[in-house]
């Protein structure tokens, strides 16, 4: 009986101390969230990058070179590409800005308006000059675009802080991860010591594995954009910077649920730049029958059976098995995750409940086999 | 003169042979390695320390994988330690045990104790996957070395079968 009292005042005091936990994490959150964050990111990076700097350093036999070798090899490729996707993309905007002005930008609109409303039904029309209105709210929406863009400056400046942190926390995690891991491993009690070490290597499977899932699955999101965006030039697009928006949208396709959808802005915007004037691309039908100005619905279409065969067929068979978790607890999890933190939280939340899965996996089987640990 | 500093630069540089390494070189699984695949091997031993009459780990409880002796000595046994206790064998430096473990998820089939405090060289299922990943050869090697071992003690096992059934 006392035994049993005893019990639940431990239980009592374990769920205050529990709750005092969470009211301090809560307290201090705000000022550890970003350097959280960056050693999350900066974790992710030594995922990918570890088997690379293993290989290197089983060749040369110094760890360091190898983290020297890997980054300066890491930063070229990156730096190329962002390099040479800056110059394009101005270019670009050069010829794009000397090609057109603000007055026919507007006649522009304004046809196209014309174009949309002659191709609605009837009952949808409007009785006020719709060529107008269209042309005004498009001009309008253009030059929102445009005047955000200097607020994008102080976002870039803030970014490349957190980037250049999240580098320096890669290096260093690069170069002492083996012997962080074999402190963590040392600090285990003999008790708990094999289940320890089982539990720290299936999180990091289960997130290498995750990792890996993505950038294959990325890669050909970024390979078959390319072959799409490619056949649409076939038949007269006339796009421009095909590689760089595959890769872009590759990349966005990181993120779940948005990501697909940000893949596109930048196709969208480049068939716009490169057909604003052309008459037979303004006038372009979609399969002949819908109105495609600029190819944009083309283009929409294209990511979209792109996107249902990532998301139906690879997705599935890369990073779904990678995790083992039920289709529905992604959805909820990522909802979840996008409330909490937007769309990090949704980078996120797919590998941390990968992670959490694992941990309570083994807490269960702890707790099942205490009796003989 | 010799400061900590420099010391610290040149570590590694010393050829003499760690604890570690030797006690590597005694045990048959680790046979016809060259001083690099030791190397790499160190890098992935766990030493852990267990005082006198520790349980190294227990009959029935999930196991991971061998342990090797660097220092002391240990007893297998079967039985709970209140009476009907079996010694089955006793293991010095140099000697390993648990190597069940880095085949089958099955539980330990003994116990094993601690008969003095010792130092054992931890090499689990997770660091011979890793092991296997990184360095295919080093793995396979061992690999095969450890079935070479088990396929002796099978031999073994069967002729003391033989032996009793002709009794």
């Amino acid at each position: 009986m006392i035994e049993k009292e005893s019990n639940y005042i431990q239980q009592i005091y374990r769920i205050i101390l529990f709750l005092i936990g969470l009211w301090f994490i809560n307290l201090i959150w705000p000022y550890i969230s970003d350097v959280i964050l960056m050693l999350v990111f900066a974790f992710l990076f030594t995922t990918v990058l570890l088997s690379s700097v293993d290989a290197f350093e089983r060749r040369i036999g110094n760890r360091s070179l190898s983290v020297l070798g890997v980054v300066i090899i890491l930063l070229a490729g990156v730096s190329t590409f962002v390099g040479s996707f800056i110059s394009q993309i101005s270019q670009q905007a050069q010829d794009f800005s000397q090609r057109v002005d603000q007055d026919t930008m507007s006649n522009e609109f304004k046809l196209l308006g014309e174009k949309i409303n002659s191709a609605l039904p009837s009952f949808i029309k409007t009785d006020d000059s719709s060529s107008d209105y269209f042309a005004n709210k498009l001009t309008d929406i253009t030059q929102t675009v445009l005047g955000s863009l200097g607020s994008l400056v102080s976002t870039v400046g803030n970014f490349m802080f957190i980037a250049v942190m999240v580098f320096i926390f890669t290096i260093i995690l690069l170069s002492e991860y083996h012997t962080f891991k074999k402190a963590l491993v040392n600090a285990i009690p003999n008790k708990y010591f094999e289940v320890g070490l089982k539990l720290i290597y299936n999180i990091e499977k289960s997130v290498s594995s995750y990792l890996r899932g993505q950038f294959l699955s990325a890669a050909s999101v970024a390979g078959m954009s390319i072959a799409g965006l490619l056949l649409l030039n076939f038949f007269g697009a006339n796009l421009t910077l095909v590689i760089f928006i595959g890769i872009i949208a590759g990349l966005a396709n990181l993120i779940p649920l948005i990501g697909p959808f940000v893949g596109m802005v930048p196709a969208l915007m480049i068939a716009f730049m490169n057909n604003l004037g052309n008459e037979a691309a303004t006038a372009h039908m979609f399969l002949g029958t819908i109105p495609s100005p600029f190819f944009s619905i083309d283009i929409i279409f294209m990511f979209l059976v792109v996107q249902q065969i990532e998301g139906n067929l690879i997705t599935p068979s890369l990073v779904g098995k990678s995790v083992g978790l039920h289709p529905m607890l992604v959805m909820i999890v990522l909802l979840i995750g996008g409330t909490l933190l937007g769309p990090l939280g949704m980078l996120f939340a797919v590998p941390a409940t990968g992670v959490i899965k694992v941990i309570l996996n083994e807490i269960a089987f702890v707790r099942k086999n205490a009796h003989l640990l | 003169m010799k400061s900590a500093k420099w010391e610290n630069i040149f570590k590694g540089w010393d050829n003499s042979e760690s604890e570690t390494v030797h006690t590597l070189k005694k045990v048959p699984v680790f046979k016809e390695f060259s001083d690099k695949d030791f190397a790499e091997l160190e890098k992935m031993m766990h030493h852990r320390d267990f005082n006198s009459g520790d349980f190294v780990f227990k009959n029935r409880a999930p196991g991971e994988g061998m342990y090797i002796i660097m220092r002391g000595s240990i007893k297998i046994t079967v039985g709970t330690r209140a009476g009907n206790e079996n010694v089955l064998a006793e293991l010095n430096q140099g000697e390993f045990f648990g190597e069940l473990a880095l085949f089958d998820d099955e539980p330990r089939s003994a116990n094993a104790i601690a008969l003095e405090d010792c130092t054992m060289l931890g090499f689990f299922t997770q660091d011979l996957m890793i092991l296997k990943e990184r360095n295919p050869v080093l793995g396979h090697k061992i690999m095969f070395n450890l079935g070479g071992l088990l396929g002796e003690r099978l031999r073994k096992t069967n002729k003391l079968l033989i032996k009793e059934q002709s009794k």
